[in-house]
């Protein structure tokens, strides 16, 4: 390994931009699951993996990467990560309550179908004001917990710097926010007190910048003009490597919300030009997510063979792919807080927007609730209360019984090898191989079991394994 | 200062409890979802005429002189001696999210941070102390859909649901008893999962959690959820109702030494067809708690077993009889009811008061915070303690209990505990 790094070093060819070598490279059934799962948290349909395997062009993995990317399903994914940061939730002692999670939602997925540039985005959320039912942005400032200026001032450093312990007096320039009540339940004006008296003190940032508040003016400005410039290359650093969080589960910085001085990406390389690429594409994160998937890492074995390591599935990934698999969905409501919410049938979780909208499953498997801003709230570690689920649920059980996706795929031809045939595109997104179907086949010998309840073996015993439980 | 002021606290503290020998080792909460009428269960107020007493112009007089209870209530009152009745509880919402949150966590500071409800709190603080195979903490059969959070400890300290129907022919506990696979069936399946499963993505954590799920599927565990090891006669002495059947589970759950359980009977909102609601409710509460009180007593189970029952709120001691609600009754926080038993809770007494017409604490408050910061006490827990926070440091265990501006106390009344000298 060290002689290659080496070897690429003195070619002079970037990590970056090194193709993986064809024997590093993940077959295409890999990339596919891989893809889909990454960028829209959701199995490709039997018919998508199909197509995609059966298709011959050379530039396929990069048209599949484009079309995930701008799909609904891809952006609202990338809504549920902005909603973990943010804290989007209806809780009691309520900060949002729903109208305003509602709001809040549809602004953010706005900015996304829009790809409006991150820096604007940003600059959206921080200079926002107004109710917080009609002026979306502005929940922002109702998310926090605790509504002081050093708070909000504080979380800022947090999502946007990934400085966890900001030492300086930047928080004065969100001293003239207030809250103001109105008589409608909940709903609440976010506004500036323009007749506070401009602070004595030198605003010094950490770099030395000075920041001058003028009386009578929005002092958060001066602010968020330096935030979001290009010359601070700490934010867009913190997006990069966000994403990168997002996509690989580890930070190039990790955690990804801890950049203090001693805590250095693993790759300082990697890091500063997928920066500089970020940068220069007018911080757009939909071309940031694309050229991270285009990296080898991304396109490499899983490791020990490649780069790539295998996750678990996160909570809400799982519970939709048993959903997508048998066809049997949950259906969420929100009874408390009032008032009350129904979402449609066939509702992704990854798609509620709400982090007290829940089930017994998702719980079970890490939810994020939501109540901080650091990314590693969100614990896909495998428990054996999870693998106890998957493996004698009752609730689970009789969903596989009753799956219509099941019935259908034992209607269409009742035979062993199509039916694991079917059913491994479904659950695993690829086709069985010979080895497995003569494994069926002796199972449903072995144990002289009916061929329904063989296929329900199979689906239970696919949903098991760890191919299906880990992103790979 | 403030600060300082809670570590001197918290340092006088555990030296005074270090001493102090607690009994409690259990928990059983019967939580009434919704919010159970008071004046209907633990609180009668027999002498106010038919708009406030309804269809309940009775009461019980209970075998302790002097407590009487509502008319529906006749199994209960027998044994008044075994329990204490709160009746001077108030938070003051008459809203279900802040009543449960006030009543599950014992916040009531309004502050902004989210509280663990103190199941969880219990859980969090047994974590190196309970080594059950069966979790800390469970909910029969479902923990209230929120407020039951492990909060800002995390999930890790959630409850356990268990799901399923305790009163059907069969109890289908979530992930360990599955009435579609028998034990040679998931050997089979094992086997094939075994087979198929090449890939290096941590197989031998997983394989070991799987063995241990096996084990905790078909080992002893099962039984501890299976009602049928019950002589009949005891299933019938809790009522064969959903409420009944919990109980017992709990019972149950308790012998196996289950630090909490949290059993939830919802259907408590009767805003309409109150009394109609309450014929049928409130005989399956009197059966199913009376025969829990009675059966932990007479299995020694009661001196280490606390056992709570009440809601998130009580009801408005008026009916209203006008449209739309036709002899309802409203959401009350400002007085309402609590029982108390077992773990060190004495029996046969009164705490608080409302007013005549129950609409108003007569004497002595009870905030959310003092009921479960003597359940704290009781199990050995300070209530003067913190819990770490992520973000914030350590935060006390009940920011409330601090709030020097809300009259209250914790219940050293009922209970052998000692009022620790700077309380005073």
């Amino acid at each position: 390994m060290r002689l290659r790094t080496i070897l690429i070093f003195t070619v002079g060819l970037s990590l970056l931009t090194a193709q993986a070598t064809a024997s590093e490279r993940c077959s295409d059934e890999v990339f596919l699951r891989r893809a889909y799962l990454t960028v829209t948290g959701a199995l490709p349909s039997p018919q998508a993996c199909e197509k995609f395997l059966d298709n011959e062009s050379a530039n396929k993995r990069e048209r599949l990467i484009e079309r995930l990317i701008e799909s609904e399903l891809g952006m609202k994914y990338m809504l549920m990560h902005w909603g973990d940061i943010l804290r989007i939730k209806s809780e009691f002692p309520s900060n949002l309550w729903p109208n305003g999670v509602q709001a809040y939602n549809r602004w953010i997925y706005e900015q996304l179908l829009n790809n409006v540039p991150y820096d604007e985005m940003v600059r959206g959320l921080l200079l926002s004001e107004g109710s917080n039912f009609r002026e979306p942005a502005a929940n922002f400032y109702r998310g926090f917990q605790k509504r002081t200026p050093q708070n909000f001032y504080a979380n800022i450093n947090l999502l946007f710097l990934g400085n966890r312990d900001c030492k300086d007096n930047g928080h004065l320039c969100f001293s003239q926010i207030n809250f103001k009540s109105t008589k409608e339940w909940k709903e609440e004006i976010i506004y500036l007190d323009y007749h506070k008296s401009a602070p004595w003190q030198k605003i010094i940032l950490a770099d030395g910048t000075r920041l001058t508040p003028i009386y009578g003016e929005d002092w958060r400005e001066p602010y968020v003009k330096w935030l979001t410039s290009r010359e601070n290359r700490r934010f867009a650093e913190v997006m990069v490597n966000r994403m990168w969080y997002w996509v690989f589960g580890r930070g190039i910085v990790h955690e990804p919300d801890d950049w203090r001085k001693d805590n250095l990406p693993s790759d300082p390389q990697l890091l500063a030009e997928l920066t500089d690429y970020f940068i220069a594409h007018n911080f757009d994160l939909r071309a940031l997510m694309k050229k991270i998937l285009l990296t080898k890492q991304f396109n490499s074995k899983m490791a020990p063979d490649g780069d790539f390591v295998a996750q678990r599935l996160p909570a809400e990934v799982i519970v939709d792919a048993i959903g997508s698999i048998t066809g049997i969905w949950t259906t969420y409501s929100s009874r408390v807080p009032e008032p009350f919410t129904f979402y449609p049938p066939r509702t992704r979780s990854t798609q509620l927007g709400d982090a007290t909208v829940s089930s017994t499953e998702l719980e079970l498997f890490g939810k994020v609730s939501r109540d901080v801003s650091l990314e590693s709230q969100r614990n896909n570690t495998l428990t054996s209360r999870q693998l106890l689920y998957l493996m004698n649920s009752s609730a689970l059980e009789r969903r596989i019984r009753k799956s219509p996706n099941l019935q259908r795929i034992y209607q269409n031809n009742p035979t062993i090898e199509a039916i694991s045939n079917a059913i491994t595109l479904r659950v695993l997104s690829r086709r069985a191989t010979q080895k497995e179907i003569a494994m069926y086949k002796e199972y449903a010998e072995k144990s002289g079991l009916p061929l329904m309840e063989v296929a329900i073996d199979i689906v239970w015993m696919q949903i098991n394994s760890n191919e299906f439980l880990y992103n790979h | 200062m403030r600060r300082t002021l809670y570590l001197t606290l918290i340092l006088v503290l555990a030296v005074c409890f270090g001493a102090t020998a607690q009994k409690a080792k259990s928990v059983i909460l019967v939580y009434l979802d919704g919010g159970p009428a008071q004046t209907d269960t633990f609180d009668p107020k027999p002498n106010m005429g038919r708009d406030y007493h309804g269809s309940y112009k009775g009461v019980c007089k209970t075998n302790v002189e002097g407590i009487e209870i509502g008319e529906k209530l006749p199994l209960l009152a027998q044994m008044a001696d075994k329990y204490s009745l709160i009746r001077s509880l108030t938070h003051g919402s008459h809203a279900h999210e802040t009543g449960h949150y006030a009543m599950i966590t014992g916040d009531t500071s309004g502050g902004a941070v989210v509280y663990p409800s103190f199941g969880a709190v219990i859980s969090y603080m047994k974590r190196d102390t309970y080594k059950g195979v069966l979790p800390c903490y469970i909910s029969v059969t479902s923990a209230n859909s929120r407020f039951n959070e492990g909060g800002f400890l995390g999930n890790t300290y959630k409850s356990f649901d268990t799901g399923g129907k305790p009163e059907a022919a069969q109890y289908e506990v979530e992930g360990i008893v599955n009435q579609f696979v028998s034990r040679e069936r998931m050997e089979q399946r094992m086997a094939m999962l075994g087979e198929f499963e090449r890939q290096p993505m941590n197989k031998q954590e997983i394989d070991s959690l799987r063995d241990i799920n096996m084990e905790f599927i078909w080992g002893n565990t099962r039984e501890v959820f299976n009602l049928h090891n019950e002589p009949d006669s005891v299933r019938q002495r809790y009522g064969k109702s959903r409420l009944g059947q919990s109980c017992l589970v709990a019972r149950r759950l308790v012998e196996a030494g289950v630090p909490f359980v949290n059993v939830r009977m919802t259907g408590w909102d009767t805003h309409k067809k109150h009394f109609q609601k309450m014929n049928t409710m409130l005989p399956q509460l009197d059966k199913a708690l009376s025969a829990l009180i009675a059966d932990l007593d007479e299995r020694g189970l009661l001196e280490s077993t606390i056992v709570l029952c009440g809601g998130e709120f009580g009801r408005t001691p008026k009916i209203l009889w006008e449209a739309p609600w036709n002899g309802g009754r409203a959401h009350f926080g400002t007085v309402f009811s609590y029982l108390v038993a077992g773990g060190g809770f004495h029996g046969g007494k009164v705490v608080g008061k409302s007013d005549k017409t129950g609409e108003k604490v007569a004497e002595r408050p009870v905030r959310p915070c003092d009921l479960i910061g003597t359940v704290y006490m009781l199990l050995g827990i300070d209530p003067y303690g913190t819990l770490p926070h992520a973000s914030e440091g350590n935060l006390p265990i009940l920011p409330s209990l601090l709030d020097t501006t809300k009259e209250g106390g914790l219940l050293y009344e009922i209970t052998d505990l000692k009022q620790p000298s700077y309380e005073k």
